[in-house]
């Protein structure tokens, strides 16, 4: 049964092959031919997620006689059903979506190949088939985010996402190298064995390997989930098809969150990598949210959402919490498809009717209007504090009591608190009439996502990692010392309460800003509006780099 | 003094800087395209002939000398725009790397493998360069473009064959690359950085050639596209290419 996991994969590389074929006899009508085999990968590959939920063993199946090996694990099995559950979605919306555009066909051919793809990469038993799937999802993007031949700005852009990827393929490739040659292997399976049985048996350069692989893992998957200095393809890439769209941010960004769970067995015994990746996605997640927040351009703002959600995403692997990194990564999935599906729809009805009630909400958000706050300060302070702690410690203890054990969990618990404070925060300033009731409905709204997300990333990490031991040692692996952390935990909750404490101050007090702190601001809004000025300088070394092409080949007399 | 003079009369074939730009003017000067493909399929055997039977002596120099040619001619196709000149230097960049597996040692069976694995991609994209050339009086990427519109059956192709030449998989280079990286990442880490970075500006460079020639709007001119028999021909080659990129992974991965 579980070499079901085969037929998953092919299914969409027979319905590209026979779209390929025989487009121009069946006309537009091969397109439900695409929908019905996606369909019916995606109720194979569903069957073998409920058969890895009972508890199969993982087995590796091996394709031939050749090096090539398909994985049937938890891992595996749970995201071919995410890939083909949000690219089933993409099929039946692309239908009637691109009906009107050129190369109809070519593009349910390039929707399948990717499909097929991002399968291949995500239940890859061995090193070949892992780069070569993680390659050549660089390249069919490349194609699909240039769906319109026309449009040069399309392929500028679709060519930043190529070099982005190659570049990204670059350090898998170098892993690969460097495993093949330490363990004589290119099967993952035995690979990880063998650095659980004996982690410090080989070393490059005089650096431990698991470090260096996990390093170049590291740099992999940071180059396809757009982390800070690798970003720049991700917000830019929006003349691509609105399904295309879609599924980049909905599937294919998530992969570098994939990569690193799948060589979650090296991370284990990497002695400073996790750290390096929690700082990477910090500020990603920083940057992506505060250029999110400053767009005019709503698409740019979608792009720098992912952005800033791909780096939560990388932050919770450098805390060890490798699971719930694939939780997120589903439901940002969900989430982020949705909005760029539904996203025509709302612009069309929006034209009709702008629809937007004048409403608490409105008032806050969009006329920044916020109430003036007359409550007991010490009151609303205390209620502000502890309710989202209370809450969180109590729905962290239903799943498991020795959770404040590992640090990775504080960091999570801590943020959590530090949202649920802002959002009760909020509440206060909205207008209302009933304050307390709004206050009283957003604690149960947290409540609710807390509970629900405690639970479910509870039970992605019983399904992902049954070992608890392993569980402990990816925690373990991303621990730092106790009093630094300690130091850590004081410094930044005082930065966050006395950014409460100002912001509350000034609102209390009148916003009088000094003419120099005017400026700074102005400064700073400048750096925010040119983005860093970090696409000026990858411009400016790509021209250079031309120009020193065309001065050579005018040295060399063009030979 | 033979064995440099052997260095240098191999060179030319499995191009070394400056001796590549023998290659290259040769190039400039056929203009029949069946002439093209002559030379493009047997060069590379030509040096591997010579190669494997003159008992060379490898010099430490050698290694760094065919890497650095095939990042100049990789740096160097950034720019270029006539793809007859475009296939010459990566076909120069290419065969530059052959001195890696003759330095390891690998079987006179597996270099001749290689050679021709990648030799065949180039010499489709001669082929249809000439094609570009006599239904449009060039093939030069940004002087009309729109192909994928003009005549897309033409462009798919060309696209495919221009994937196939910059070593993507499963086509024989990208086996190839992966091979010379495993090779040498343990004994030389400086060459396999090389390595990778070459594979990045041939990439870089066939984005480039497809963006300057497929993207645009569609001509007025009415442009005969390319014949269902052509795409036979085209479509047989590549997927043997393919398959015989993978039967070559079995053989050394």
């Amino acid at each position: 049964m579980e070499r079901l996991i085969i037929v998953v994969a092919v299914l969409p590389l027979i319905s590209a092959l026979f779209i390929q074929l025989f487009a121009g006899r069946f006309g537009r009508s091969i397109a439900r031919l695409s929908v019905a085999m996606t369909t019916l990968s995606f109720l194979l590959s569903g069957l073998l997620l409920a058969l890895a939920i009972s508890g199969s063993e993982t087995l590796a199946i091996p394709l031939g006689s050749s090096v090539a090996v398909l994985l049937f694990d938890p891992l595996s099995t749970l995201l071919a059903t995410i890939i083909l559950g949000i690219s089933l979605i993409v099929h039946l919306y692309s239908v009637r979506y691109m009906a009107e555009e050129a190369g109809y066909g070519q593009f349910f051919v390039l929707l399948d190949m990717m499909t097929a793809a991002l399968l291949f990469m995500v239940i890859a038993g061995d090193l070949i088939t892992l780069v070569i799937s993680w390659y050549l999802v660089g390249v069919i993007l490349y194609f699909l985010l240039g769906q319109d031949t026309r449009s040069q700005t399309a392929y500028r852009f679709a060519f930043w996402t190529l070099i982005t990827y190659r570049l990204g393929d670059l350090p898998l490739i170098l892993a690969a190298a460097l495993l093949f040659n330490a363990y004589d292997t290119w099967s993952l399976t035995i690979i990880f064995s063998e650095v659980m049985a004996n982690p410090n048996a080989h070393q490059v350069l005089g650096l431990p390997l698991t470090d260096v692989v996990a390093g170049l893992i590291g740099l992999a998957a940071f180059a396809r989930s757009a982390q800070f200095l690798l970003h720049t393809w991700l917000p830019y890439t929006m003349d691509g098809p609105t399904p295309v769209s879609a599924l980049m941010h909905a599937g294919i960004v998530n992969a570098g969150g994939f990569l690193i769970n799948r060589f979650a067995p090296v991370f284990i015994h990497s002695s400073e990598v996790l750290h390096w990746i929690f700082i990477v996605g910090l500020i990603t997640a920083i940057f992506g949210s505060l250029l999110m927040l400053t767009q005019n351009d709503i698409k740019k703002a979608l792009g720098y959402s992912t952005m800033g959600q791909m780096g939560f995403m990388i932050m919770e692997c450098g805390i060890g919490a490798f699971s719930l990194a694939i939780y997120h990564m589903f439901a940002h999935g969900v989430f982020k498809g949705t909005m760029f599906l539904s996203a025509g729809g709302v612009i069309n009805h929006a034209r009709e009717d702008d629809g937007i009630p004048k409403d608490e909400l409105y008032t806050f958000a969009v006329e920044k209007r916020p109430n003036k706050v007359t409550h007991p300060w010490l009151l609303m302070a205390a209620v502000t504090l502890v309710v989202p702690l209370v809450i969180l410690v109590f729905a962290h203890l239903l799943v498991s009591e020795d959770y404040f054990q590992k640090q990775g969990a504080i960091v999570l618990l801590f943020f959590g608190w530090v949202t649920g404070a802002q959002l009760i925060f909020a509440s206060y300033k909205m207008r209302s009439q009933n304050v307390w009731r709004l206050v009283g409905l957003s604690i149960l709204s947290l409540l609710i996502v807390v509970l629900g997300y405690v639970f479910i990333s509870h039970a992605f990490d019983q399904f992902l990692y049954p070992d608890a031991a392993f569980r402990a040692q990816l925690y373990s692996a991303a621990n730092i010392d106790s009093l630094s952390f300690d130091v850590l935990v004081v410094i930044v909750t005082l930065i966050i309460v006395s950014g409460w404490g100002i912001t509350y101050f000034s609102e209390q007090h009148g916003h009088r800003r000094v003419q120099k702190s005017k400026r700074l601001w102005l400064n700073f809004y400048a750096l925010i509006s040119r983005e860093f000025y970090v696409s000026d300088v990858y411009t400016r070394l790509s021209r250079t780099l031309l120009t020193m092409s065309s001065r050579l080949n005018v040295w060399l007399r063009w030979l | 003094m033979s064995d440099l003079l052997n260095i240098l009369l191999v060179g030319i074939f499995l191009p070394l800087f400056p001796m590549s730009m023998v290659f290259n003017a040769i190039l400039e000067n056929i203009k029949p395209s069946g002439l093209r493909v002559i030379v493009f399929m047997l060069w590379p055997l030509i040096g591997l002939l010579i190669a494997l039977n003159s008992d060379l002596v490898i010099p430490d120099w050698l290694l760094p000398l065919a890497l650095s040619t095939s990042l100049l001619y990789a740096i160097r196709m950034l720019t270029l725009r006539e793809v007859n000149q475009w296939t010459g230097f990566l076909a120069t960049s290419i065969w530059s790397l052959l001195w890696l597996p003759v330095i390891e040692g690998d079987s006179a069976e597996l270099l001749y493998s290689f050679a021709i694995g990648m030799s065949v991609p180039l010499v489709l994209l001669v082929l249809l360069a000439a094609g570009l050339e006599r239904r449009f009086g060039a093939a030069y990427t940004g002087l009309y473009g729109g192909l994928a519109r003009t005549i897309p059956r033409y462009a798919g192709v060309l696209v495919t064959v221009v994937i196939a030449a910059v070593a993507t998989p499963l086509f024989p280079t990208f086996f190839f690359m992966l091979d010379m990286v495993v090779e040498t990442i343990s004994s030389t880490p400086s060459a396999a950085l090389a390595l990778l970075l070459i594979w990045l500006f041939w990439s870089w460079a066939g984005a480039r050639l497809i963006q300057g020639l497929i993207v645009g709007r569609a001509s007025n001119n009415k442009i005969a596209d390319m014949k269902v028999t052509s795409i036979s021909f085209y479509s047989i080659v590549l997927v043997v290419l393919m398959l015989g990129g993978i039967y070559l992974a079995g053989a050394i991965l």
